[in-house]
């Protein structure tokens, strides 16, 4: 089972297992990174086919990390969802002039961050 | 404002000088001596009304020293009259003593012709009244005349004599005797007592012409004396009227200056003038003033700078608040994402079926935790509102879309609870411009205090379209608010009765952010209510917002 890769892009562990249990029964191949520099490290290494990047991330801020993948040719095409916070309006707007495909405002139902995953990237 | 030190100089006592008057004034009190007499002036140690009453006093003066010239000048001239007719008299007593001189020969001549002595008593009267004037003149006359007069004397004394001798051979019929004798001496003595009275009459007349020409010379230079005396006065008078109000008006000008820099905001200017009377006094007091003002200034400008500093800080302060609210608001929403996550996780079975009896704990946690989120997002917005940070996201959107939000999210908390639920907007709202997402939060708020406050009967949302204005209205049948608890509804932290609401829980935000919201949209928001009976919230906003944003 070659699964397509998702790279999440997120230092809180519980929320890096959580994914890491919502894509177990899927195909789908869950590669991390605990902060944004190694985010944009393994991004560019292993060229992911979806990434989920949270917003706020030690080192380098999801949005400065989806900025410099957009720059890059190998990964300027990659669909990235950001995970924006709700409450901190605008950050929607940011998250599209970054680079995002698309967002998902935290907290997320995983149910329904599933379901943007499913769309932008078919599991086959 | 940089400290500038203005002093005005002494040199340049006297401001730009106007009229053509004042140009002179300038040119005099530069130029000439009279500046620093006006100094001087100005300088002396009394008060304002001694300088006034002084120079007065002497200008007073000068012209009484006047007045008491010109009466001793007319008791002169008066004196110099008496004199010329006391001459003019004497010289018509000359005149007198030859005509008695004539007339005593006329009728000596008579008497001989007559050959009778009836014309002696005439000669005799004649010759009285000849020396009765002589005598008169000898009184009146000056020592050099009375040699003069006493040698016309002998020669009457004589010639009466003679006179008596002819009137004798008059008598005696000697009458060739009386002619020989006339002849031979009266006639003589006559001619010599007439060329001595001639002289006296010659001397009296030039000392007349003397007289004249003295009074005259006199009067003229009387005249002169007066009239540039006069001129000196009068330059006098102007000289003191000039120094004392010139040692007035310089320091009323530079008091004119110094105030004028003090009102452009040049507290450190100060005064400098040399009076030492109430001006000087009043000078010291405006140096006092402008101290005290360049004080005041100097401890509000640092006041205000202590002020802008406190300001700056507390921007910083904000800006850090700000700061530390988006991180928390993140860092809450972590773990809240975790814990919502894995119960939503647990409830879709994804670790495997949930055994029956989990089911209920797990969805109450899921109906908690979503409700702490729902507690720490109002917080979070109401922290960010206070701050002046809450921004609205302006778009386009579906009324009907705000609505079927609000049906999706509690509608079924509604039916739990066995209450009624419509939720609807009229069918031909166009797309509005606003916050969508806010407003659809407004309406959840409203809608949830509705199912929340209500037992019985029925929670109803209703939208129109009111002109420009989009109304928004939801009424339960829930236990309704005092009327005197409707104005303080909508205040911050503001729940009615403590006693009723513990029994229905809640932080009093919600109502406070959705009044925020609306009237960051440029609305109001309103309530109706009776106790018991139920209430009808409903807010107004404007169908589309202008891009500018809302006063």
């Amino acid at each position: 089972m070659s699964g397509k890769t998702v790279l999440y892009v997120e230092d809180n562990e519980f929320n890096l297992k959580m994914v890491r249990q919502l894509l177990a029964r899927t195909s789908y191949r869950l590669i991390e990174a605990t902060d944004g520099e190694l985010g944009v490290a393994t991004a560019l290494k292993e060229v992911p086919d979806l990434i989920l990047m949270d917003i706020q991330l030690p080192k380098m801020s999801g949005l400065d990390a989806t900025r410099r993948l957009r720059a890059d040719p190998k990964t300027a095409t990659v669909p990235i969802i950001v995970i924006t916070s709700f409450a901190l309006s605008g950050d929607d707007e940011k998250a599209k002039d970054a680079g995002a495909t698309a967002y998902m405002a935290k907290p997320y139902s995983p149910r329904e961050l599933l379901q943007m995953i499913r769309k932008l990237l078919p599991e086959q | 404002m940089p400290k500038q030190e203005v002093t005005i100089h002494d040199s340049s006592l006297v401001s730009v000088p106007a009229g053509w008057e004042e140009k002179i004034a300038h040119f005099l009190l530069t130029r000439s001596p009279l500046g620093s007499l006006v100094r001087w002036v100005a300088g002396i140690k009394a008060s304002v009304h001694a300088k006034l009453l002084a120079s007065f006093l002497l200008v007073t003066a000068l012209f009484m020293g006047m007045g008491v010239m010109s009466l001793q000048t007319i008791t002169k001239m008066a004196s110099q009259g008496q004199l010329l007719d006391e001459v003019h008299e004497r010289v018509h007593w000359s005149q007198e003593i030859q005509h008695a001189l004539a007339l005593q020969m006329n009728f000596t001549a008579m008497a001989l012709l007559l050959k009778n002595d009836s014309t002696v008593e005439h000669i005799l009267r004649e010759n009285n009244r000849f020396n009765n004037t002589l005598a008169r003149l000898e009184k009146a006359a000056q020592p050099e005349e009375v040699q003069l007069i006493q040698r016309i004397r002998v020669a009457q004394q004589e010639a009466l004599t003679t006179v008596a001798d002819i009137a004798n051979l008059v008598r005696d019929g000697r009458v060739d005797d009386a002619m020989r004798l006339q002849l031979s001496k009266e006639y003589p003595l006559s001619l010599q007592i007439e060329g001595l009275v001639n002289q006296l009459v010659q001397r009296e007349r030039e000392k007349m012409g003397q007289l004249r020409a003295s009074v005259a010379a006199a009067n003229k230079n009387t005249l002169v004396l007066m009239a540039s005396s006069a001129a000196v006065l009068i330059l006098l008078a102007l000289l003191l009227g000039f120094v004392t109000s010139w040692s007035f008006i310089l320091p009323v000008q530079e008091a004119h200056g110094f105030l004028g820099e003090v009102a452009k905001g040049n507290f450190a200017a100060t005064i400098n003038v040399p009076n030492r009377d109430e001006f000087g006094a009043l000078a010291d007091r405006m140096n006092q003033m402008s101290q005290e003002l360049q004080r005041l200034y100097d401890s509000q400008h640092r006041n205000s700078q202590e002020l802008q500093r406190l300001n700056d800080q507390l921007q910083q302060a904000s800006k850090a608040k700000s700061n530390f609210l988006a991180n928390m608001s993140h860092e809450l929403r972590t773990p809240m994402n975790a814990i919502l996550g894995f119960v939503e996780m647990a409830l879709d079975e994804i670790y495997g079926e949930v055994p029956s009896h989990l089911k209920e704990p797990l969805t109450d946690i899921q109906t908690n935790g979503k409700h702490l989120l729902r507690l720490i997002n109002d917080v979070l917005d109401l922290s960010k509102i206070e701050a002046g940070r809450m921004e609205l996201v302006l778009a386009e959107y579906s009324v009907q879309d705000v609505v079927e939000t609000v049906r999706s999210s509690l509608q079924s908390l509604a039916l739990e609870k066995g209450l009624g639920f419509v939720a609807a907007a009229e069918d031909d709202i166009p797309l509005a411009f606003g916050d969508g997402r806010r407003i659809a939060q407004c309406l959840t708020n409203l809608v949830g205090n509705a199912v929340k406050f209500s037992k019985r009967g029925r929670v109803a949302v209703w939208v129109e379209q009111q002109g420009d204005n989009l109304v928004y209205r939801v009424s339960d049948t829930g236990i309704g608010i005092p009327k005197e608890e409707l104005e303080n509804i909508f205040a911050e932290f503001q729940q009615v009765d403590t006693a009723i609401t513990r029994e229905y829980s809640g932080t009093g935000l919600g109502l406070n952010i959705t009044k925020k919201f609306v009237e960051m949209h440029g609305g109001r928001i309103w309530v109706e209510s009776e106790l018991g009976q139920g209430s009808t919230f409903s807010f107004s906003i404007p169908l589309r917002m202008n891009h500018g944003g809302v006063a």
